[in-house]
């Protein structure tokens, strides 16, 4: 009748850490080590849920352990917790770890609980996105079917996008959410690239709305304003699925870009995988007044058909 | 014709008297203006090394909040928890209270309630004995302790290190200011670099500890730069004659040949813009100097380098302490 125990693996360099984490999940299966190569055995060897993982440690980085346990054990959500917020690390966090949260020390105890419970839950209901990505074949197609908005007011970094994408993908531009939300509206559009902000506002607001109502949606963004709260917001609010700082180089952001593409064919067709990318709904209070009104309905009753699948919620 | 000659003799000696006059005034302004202009760069300068100082203290705040984060972490979860794990033994109490008062309430004078009663307290007795709540908050508590006893230490290194509340000359102990700086360096060195320390014995010196402790973090700072993909910090202390002598080597790339001549220069960097204000090591040598000490480098490419940082010893102090309390 009851659920097995939830399995949670954490690694932390400070033994106290460890310890004082499995006091607070001692209603869940626990193993805690100081050593990321036995984590990374450990993770597919017990076959746990959550991984909780701290960031420095002297042998091996969080992110690097993440990294290695995503391919080994891909199934497991992977959470890191952290007393340094570097942008580096949180880059890391994103482009390689692909951490379903970011959570810094000192943590509040109920919502690092609630967000385990919540991971374990997904881990276990939800399949899993393998991460070899599609076929050659399925590539060719999703990159012709697949539209691709940009959401740029910078002239200059518009053009070099155009320059870099235009030749693959079915690209459209958008300099501010009300053209963002016309495009979505009319076509199928399965990856978003945007800046943090433009003359218009915070567009990060927009990104973590448009999460929220279609998880499916990979959104990339590419910015010269980061810092690193930004970027951590972006993961726990907006699962972003790749951070990437200006100037933008044409490799990173065709990888980039073709990764987000695979991605999104993946969960169209995998509907149930996008709960995933789950983010928590935004209190009223945080959504700006510009996005509450008209846009934030818009978003809402963007029509499923245009986005390729059934809407998740 | 004389009175003609003079006539224009005086009238050159009153030009030239005019001339000189004007060149004079000239030179005044030019003077007064090199003196405004020194001024403003000494502003300038000061204004700059206290930015500096203000950066120092930035950096050393955020290492420090930073080191704070993980004990902080835990003893704020275990007292919650051990909150917790108090609420859940209570209620335990309470059933077990209620047995009690069941088992009280209950007719002795009935041979057969004996046997109920009996299996009843060894229930009773078994949950008592069976529950690790308290011994678990105990040690989770000892921990909490622990973390505690941390924060207060870097709390306490970090006013010793800025000195905050004394700012002139004191009798310093070296090995001191080197763990000083260590603990706000920690979080730069902390995941890649392995520190060893060579402390010997050492006399103390005059110094301004807030000075001092600049210099050795800046030095320390420098050497886990040069090793961005980890290596050695090694710092030693020692006495040679009259000297107190300190040692920051690192086994990081070394410093250039050409670069080496420029290295104490007031705004030479080799980090990109914004990233180095080309003060650090200039003012390291501004304050080893003001202390009547001296700074050497010896460095290899690809092997690392060595600055050595030396301070007369004092003796007035030294007999001080030479002497019985």
């Amino acid at each position: 009748m009851t659920e097995p125990r939830i399995r949670v693996l954490c690694i932390d360099d400070e033994a106290r850490i460890l310890r004082a984490l499995k006091a607070l999940f001692r209603d869940m299966d626990v193993r805690t080590t100081v050593d990321p190569a036995e984590a990374i055995r450990w993770a597919s060897e017990f076959d746990v849920d959550v991984i909780v993982c701290d960031q420095r440690m002297p042998k091996m980085q969080g992110i690097e352990v993440l990294r290695e346990i995503r391919m080994a054990h891909p199934r497991a959500m992977r959470i890191l917790l952290t007393g340094y917020a570097d942008l580096s690390a949180v880059l890391g966090s994103v482009n390689e770890g692909e951490v379903f949260r970011y959570i810094n020390k000192p943590w509040d105890n109920n919502d690092l609980r609630q967000t385990v419970q919540l991971a374990a839950k997904i881990a276990r209901d939800t399949p899993v996105v393998l991460d070899k990505g599609i076929d050659d074949f399925s590539r060719d197609q999703a990159r012709r079917e697949v539209g691709i908005l940009v959401i740029e007011d910078d002239p200059e970094t518009q053009q070099r996008m155009r320059e870099i994408l235009q030749p693959h993908y079915q690209v459209r531009f958008a300099s501010n959410p009300d053209r963002a939300l016309q495009v979505l509206e009319q076509h199928e559009t399965g990856v978003v690239i945007s800046e943090t902000a433009g003359q218009h506002g915070d567009f990060t607001a927009l990104i973590k709305a448009l999460k929220q109502y279609h998880p499916h949606i990979a959104t990339v963004v590419v910015t010269d304003r980061a810092n690193a709260q930004t970027a951590i917001d972006l993961i726990n609010e907006g699962q972003v699925f790749r951070l990437l700082l200006k100037p933008v180089r044409m490799g990173s952001c065709r990888l980039s870009v073709d990764a987000a593409v695979g991605r999104y064919w993946q969960l169209k067709q995998n509907p149930q995988a996008s709960r995933r990318f789950l983010v928590a709904p935004r209190p009223d209070a945080l959504i700006p007044s510009w996005l509450a009104g008209s846009l934030m309905q818009r978003i809402r009753l963007l029509p499923s058909r245009l986005l390729g699948m059934a809407r998740a919620h | 014709m004389i009175e003609a000659i003079l006539g224009f003799v005086c009238l050159a000696l009153g030009g030239f008297a005019w001339y000189s006059k004007q060149r004079a005034d000239k030179a005044q302004a030019r003077l007064a203006e090199l003196a405004a202009d020194l001024e403003r760069i000494q502003q300038t300068q000061s204004q700059v090394i206290h930015t500096t100082k203000l950066a120092s203290l930035g950096q050393m705040i955020a290492g420090v909040a930073h080191e704070m984060n993980t004990p902080i972490g835990f003893v704020k979860s275990n007292v919650e928890v051990v909150r917790e794990l108090v609420t859940e033994h209570r209620e335990l109490i309470k059933k077990c209270l209620h047995g009690f008062d069941l088992m009280l309430a209950a007719d002795l004078s009935n041979p057969q309630m004996i046997e109920p009663m009996r299996r009843a307290m060894t229930k009773v007795r078994a949950a008592l004995a069976g529950d690790e709540r308290l011994n678990d908050g105990d040690d989770l508590l000892k921990d909490a302790v622990d973390g505690l006893v941390q924060i207060a230490n870097l709390v306490k290194n970090l006013k010793g290190f800025a000195r905050v509340d004394r700012d002139g000359m004191d009798a310093l102990n070296l090995n001191e200011c080197i763990e000083s700086a260590l603990t706000i360096a920690a979080h730069q060195l902390r995941d890649r670099v392995e520190v060893v320390k060579e402390y010997a014995q050492l006399p103390k010196i005059n110094g301004v500890a807030s000075q001092i402790n600049q210099v050795l973090l800046n030095l320390i700072t420098n050497a886990a730069q040069a090793m961005e993909e980890g290596g050695t910090l090694t710092l030693v202390s020692r006495r040679s004659g009259d000297q107190v002598e300190i040692d920051v080597t690192d086994t990081g790339a070394g410093i250039p040949d050409n670069v080496m001549p420029k290295i104490f220069d007031p705004f030479f960097t080799t980090k990109p813009v914004g990233e180095g204000t080309g003060l650090g090591l200039s003012i390291v040598h501004k304050i080893v100097q003001s202390h009547g000490g001296s700074i050497k480098v010896r460095t290899a490419p690809k092997k690392g380098s060595t600055f050595t940082i030396s301070f007369p010893v004092d003796h007035a102090l030294l007999k001080q302490s030479a002497e019985p309390k």
